[in-house]
């Protein structure tokens, strides 16, 4: 995500911001990425290249809550996962409350800990990674593009 | 280090000792009880505030282990097993609130290193803990299936963008990038639009055939000679390749 930030400053990424611009975007801050690993700037960073309307879960950054999906959680499983799915209910209303359509987030507990609450809690929501979201906003060179076969 | 039924109090005793330490006994001595740390708690709020969730009651449980450490039997090991597993994911949030900054998630952890002490560890832990010494990642892919993903994501990547590559192995690339073990297992596009990335930003980037997998739920078992095996895999393959940085999965 450093990195991501870092190119995107440097202008070696261009994105294209009007993909996202109907979609009200969210940002869940995994404990260890931010409050624990200190790259929750880098994420805002990104997304103001990303995301028209931006709305913050509250609260955030260094004080977010957890998930629920974290600690090893989400392959502990089994009788675990109950009480995973009950703990994320402040996640969920958290996230609700944004108005958000699309919830993003750069790690894979957090993203299947989301997605499972989106379902347990009907939150309506898109879950995504930074990643996916580039791979439709990211804007390509036009001589780096698989070239048609009939214009060959 | 499969689950195995019954408590060794012997085995028990000699992990607390081996874990006693100054900033531990510190920290679980000087707690106020204060309750500032309650509802800080994503598990005490969702539960309309059960006392037994608030972060100081649950780490109390680990003082009781090193107080109480020649009278703990199988049914407390019990209760605290579900307590340090299943009601912190030791995010860290009740430290920031803390007076006195105590690390409620170093404690948990401890306590899961004393369950890891009587092979009671939750069951799809162990497995990925086995996984990482004979695979060298949590979900058992093997060396062959990895790198037949990696060649896969660059072909469907080439469709899109026909000069774009997955290097594998490359020594002295500027950035080894190292990606979860679910991504290949569950989400191989992950590894492809990563690869996109690395291309348009025209960064000179490797992947490797081995330290490829960035999680470590070793630590989160409390497994922590697992764990520092697990993280030697990703700093051997940065200093294999001669890499100058290494990159997580975003």
């Amino acid at each position: 995500m450093t990195l991501f930030a870092e190119y995107l400053r440097e202008g070696r990424l261009k994105l294209d911001k009007s993909v996202f611009a109907d979609e009200r975007c969210t940002y869940q801050d995994p404990c260890n990425v931010s409050r624990n690993g200190g790259c929750g700037r880098d994420a805002r960073e990104i997304i103001k290249y990303l995301c028209e309307d931006f709305k913050e879960m509250e609260p955030h950054g260094d004080y977010n809550f957890c998930c629920g999906g974290g600690g090893g959680a989400i392959p502990m499983a089994g009788a675990f996962r109950e009480r995973r799915i009950r703990s994320g209910k402040v996640k969920a209303e958290q996230i609700r409350a944004t108005g958000a359509s699309i919830c993003i987030t750069p790690c894979h507990n957090c993203y299947d800990q989301i997605r499972d609450l989106n379902k347990e809690y009907e939150l309506g929501i898109k879950v995504l990674s930074f990643k996916e979201m580039f791979e439709e906003a990211l804007i390509v060179p036009e001589e780096l593009k698989a070239k048609d076969e009939d214009e060959e | 280090m499969a689950e195995k039924a019954g408590f060794d109090p012997q085995v028990f005793k000699k992990a607390v000792e081996e874990k006693t330490n100054a900033r531990l006994k510190m920290w679980l001595e000087i707690c106020a009880h204060c309750g500032l740390c309650a509802d800080t708690c994503h598990f005490y709020l969702a539960a309309d505030g059960d006392p037994k969730l608030i972060p100081a009651v649950k780490g109390k449980k680990v003082l009781e282990a090193f107080k109480k450490k020649d009278k703990i039997d199988e049914k407390w090991m019990e209760d605290f097993y579900w307590t340090v597993y299943g009601e912190c994911t030791m995010c860290r949030r009740c430290t920031m609130f803390c007076p006195f900054g105590i690390d409620i998630a170093t404690i948990t952890s401890t306590g899961r290193g004393l369950c890891v002490s009587q092979g009671k560890v939750p069951k799809n832990l162990v497995k990925t803990i086995e996984s990482y010494y004979e695979h060298g990642n949590q979900m058992e892919i093997t060396e062959e299936d990895w790198v037949d993903t990696l060649q896969w994501m660059e072909e469907e990547l080439q469709e899109e963008l026909p000069g774009a590559t997955i290097p594998i192995d490359k020594k002295g690339a500027n950035v080894l990038y190292t990606v979860n073990a679910r991504e290949p297992k569950f989400y191989p596009m992950d590894i492809s639009q990563a690869a996109m990335v690395f291309y348009l930003a025209g960064e000179d980037w490797t992947m490797s055939t081995k330290g490829w997998d960035d999680t470590n739920l070793a630590m989160f078992a409390g497994d922590l000679k697992a764990a520092g095996y697990v993280s030697q895999l990703v700093r051997d393959a940065a200093e294999e390749l001669e890499v100058k940085r290494v990159a997580i999965t975003e």
